[in-house]
C-alpha cells in the first residue's frame, strides 16, 4: 500500500507597509501662522490686548497677563539678528524615520526685527564665518508645504 | 497647622549605562528595598506611593502599573507624575504635601529611568512640540550648547573653568559608590581635549544616560520619631514653571529674561529667613546637566552675584572641602537616570544632613541643605532640608 503525501495548505504572505503617522492639530492661532506662511510666505502673530506685547508663537492666552489674547494680528519682518548659534557634531538620529539627522545647517536663535525670538537654521555652515554672522533674512521654500516655520528653508546672511 | 514631614528612609541603586540583568520593575525594587532597609521598616507599612519616570524614553506606557508589587503599592493610593526633568522632585513635593496635609502618615517617593532601553536624545527631539519646534531641536544637548556659549560670552568664564567644574564632579563621583561615570580625571586638559558633541559643548561637558532608581520614605513628625533617630526634616519645597518659548531655553543671551530659578529662590529664601545663602545653607545638590550650567545656576540660585559663578569655582568654594560644597556626589554630569535624578539630589542632600554620605561627606557640618531640580525651559523645584526644625 502506498501512502500519498497529504497535500499541505499553502499560505500566501503579502507584505505591505502601512505607515500610521500622527496627525497633530495646529489649532486656531498657530493655524493662522501656518496658513499665512504657506499661502503668502509671511510671518504673523497676535498681540496681547493688555500689555500690547507680541505673543510668540501666536496663542489664545497671554501667559504674563493671563488674559485672552484675541485677534489683533500683526505681520512680522522675516529679517532679524543672530544672537546665538550652535552646530551639531555628534551623529543624531531621527527617531521617526530611523535615519541620521539629515539637516546639516547650524541652529540659531534669531531676534526678528519685531522683537520676538525664533529658533531656526542658518545657511552659513563654515564655523569661522559663523562667528561674524549678524543680520539674516528668511529664505522660503519655493512651494509652501503647510509646515509653519518649516516652510522656511533657512536664514541667509544679508548685507545692510 | 500642617504636619511636619521628615525623610526617614533613603535608597538608591548603583547607576550604570546598562542594566540588562534586570527589567524596569526589578530595578525599582532594588531602590525600594534599600529605602525600606534604611528606615528599618517593611514597605507594607507605607501608606501611599508617588513615582516619576519619562515614559517616552523607555517606550513603556504607564510603567507604574507593571510594578505595583515591586513598589509595595499593590492596592494602595498613589500615582505617577511627569513634569519633565523635574519629575523626580515633583513626586517628592507630592509626597511631602500629602503627609503635611495629614492625609497620610507615611509615603514612598520613587524616581527611575532605564536608559539602556531606547535613545533619550532622539526621544526628546521627537517630543518637541510637534507643530512648532520639530526638525530644529537637537535634544537637550543643543540647548545646553547655546547656554554654554551664552555663559562664555557674558560672564567672562573660560573653558578651563568649566573643566574645573568637571574635575570637581569626577572627584566626588569617584568617592560615591552609587555614581555612574567614575573617570579618574586628573587634569583640565583631559576635558579640554575631549571632542565636541554640539559646539561648543564637549563630550566631557555633558551628562551621561544612566539606568537607576532612587526611593525615599517620608513620615509625619510622630511617625518619623518612632522610625528613626536621624530624621531629615523637610523645611520647605517650592516649584515654579515657565512658558516654553523664550530666547534661550536654559541660557539667556539677551540678559533680560525672567528665570524661574531666580523667582523660586527669592521666594524660598524670603520665607525661610535666608539672607546670606552660603552662610545660612551649608551645601547644595543641584541639577546641572552640564558644567557650564552649574556655574550659571550658582548665580540664579543666588550663591553669588551675577557673572561670578566661575569665580566660586576658581576659589574652590564649591569643592567638597570648600566653604559651600556643591554636588559632592558627583552630580548629574556623572549620573543621570533622568526620572531619578532630582530624587537623587534630595537623597544625597539628606545623606549630607545625616552625616551618612561616607567618603563624599563634606567637611562643613551640614545643618541645612538645598536640593534643586531643573527641566523643560528652566522649570525649577527647590527643596530645603534641615537636621532640626
Amino acid at each position: 500500500m502506498t501512502t500519498e503525501k497529504k497535500p499541505s495548505q499553502e499560505f500566501i504572505k503579502i507584505e505591505y507597509a502601512q505607515p500610521r503617522t500622527y496627525l497633530w492639530s495646529s489649532g486656531r492661532y498657530l493655524g493662522r501662522l501656518y496658513k499665512e506662511a504657506m499661502d503668502n510666505k509671511k510671518l504673523v502673530t497676535n498681540r496681547c490686548p493688555k500689555c500690547k506685547e507680541l505673543i510668540w508663537p501666536p496663542s489664545a492666552v497671554c501667559g504674563r497677563c493671563k488674559v485672552e489674547a484675541g485677534e489683533d494680528w500683526v505681520e512680522m519682518s522675516d529679517k532679524g539678528t543672530v544672537i546665538q548659534y550652535t552646530y551639531l557634531v555628534f551623529p543624531l538620529w531621527d527617531p521617526h524615520y530611523g535615519e541620521k539627522w539629515a539637516n546639516p545647517y547650524p541652529t540659531a536663535t534669531i531676534k526678528l526685527d519685531n522683537g520676538v525670538y525664533m529658533v531656526h537654521h542658518l545657511e552659513e555652515k563654515d564655523p569661522e564665518k559663523l562667528k561674524s554672522v549678524k543680520r539674516v533674512q528668511a529664505v522660503w521654500k519655493e512651494e509652501g508645504q503647510g509646515r509653519g516655520l518649516g516652510d522656511i528653508l533657512y536664514f541667509r546672511t544679508i548685507e545692510e | 497647622m500642617a504636619e511636619r514631614v521628615a525623610i526617614v528612609g533613603i535608597g538608591q541603586t548603583y547607576h550604570r549605562s546598562n542594566r540588562k540583568d534586570v527589567n524596569q520593575q526589578e530595578m525599582v525594587a532594588e531602590a525600594v528595598k534599600a529605602a525600606a532597609a534604611d528606615a528599618e521598616m517593611n514597605v507594607k507599612d507605607v501608606e501611599a506611593y508617588f513615582t516619576a519616570n519619562m515614559e517616552t524614553f523607555e517606550g513603556i506606557y504607564l510603567p507604574d502599573h507593571l510594578m505595583a508589587a515591586e513598589m509595595g503599592a499593590y492596592m494602595k493610593p498613589g500615582f505617577k507624575t511627569g513634569t519633565g526633568g523635574t519629575s523626580g522632585a515633583s513626586v517628592f513635593e507630592e509626597g511631602f504635601c500629602f503627609v503635611a496635609s495629614g492625609l497620610f502618615d507615611t509615603a514612598l517617593v520613587i524616581g527611575f529611568e532605564k536608559q539602556d532601553t531606547g535613545d533619550t536624545t532622539a526621544a526628546i527631539t521627537a517630543s518637541v512640540t510637534p507643530v512648532w519646534g520639530k526638525g530644529i531641536a537637537t535634544g537637550a544637548i543643543g540647548e545646553f550648547a547655546k547656554q554654554a556659549l551664552t555663559y562664555m560670552q557674558n560672564s567672562g568664564a573660560e573653558e578651563r573653568h568649566a573643566a574645573m567644574v568637571r574635575l570637581k564632579a569626577d572627584k566626588g563621583a569617584c568617592r560615591n559608590p552609587y555614581s555612574h561615570l567614575k573617570l579618574g580625571l586628573k587634569t583640565v586638559d583631559e576635558i579640554l581635549n575631549s571632542g565636541y558633541l554640539v559646539w561648543p559643548l564637549r563630550l566631557l561637558d555633558f551628562c551621561p544616560q544612566s539606568c537607576g532608581a532612587c526611593a525615599l520614605i517620608l513620615a509625619s513628625e510622630k511617625r518619623a520619631k518612632k522610625i528613626t533617630k536621624k530624621p531629615v526634616w523637610v523645611a520647605d519645597v517650592i516649584s515654579m514653571h515657565q512658558e516654553p518659548f523664550r530666547a534661550g531655553s536654559f541660557g539667556d543671551p539677551t540678559g533680560t529674561e525672567e528665570y524661574s530659578q531666580d523667582l523660586a529662590a527669592e521666594k524660598m529664601y524670603k520665607r525661610n529667613g535666608i539672607t546670606d545663602v552660603r552662610r545660612d545653607i551649608c551645601m547644595a545638590e543641584i541639577y546641572e546637566p552640564s558644567n557650564w550650567e552649574e556655574m550659571n545656576l550658582y548665580e540664579h540660585f543666588h550663591f553669588c552675584e551675577k557673572n561670578e559663578g566661575w569665580k566660586l569655582v576658581e576659589k574652590g568654594i564649591t569643592e567638597m572641602e570648600g566653604e559651600f560644597p556643591v554636588n559632592p556626589s558627583g552630580g548629574v554630569i556623572a549620573t543621570n537616570p533622568i526620572g531619578a535624578t532630582p530624587t537623587i539630589r534630595i537623597a544625597e542632600a539628606a545623606l549630607q544632613v545625616r552625616g551618612d554620605a561616607g567618603e563624599h561627606q563634606v567637611t562643613r557640618d551640614v545643618k541645612t541643605a538645598l536640593a534643586t531640580a531643573l527641566g523643560g525651559p528652566n522649570w525649577t523645584v527647590m527643596t530645603l532640608l534641615k537636621r532640626s526644625l
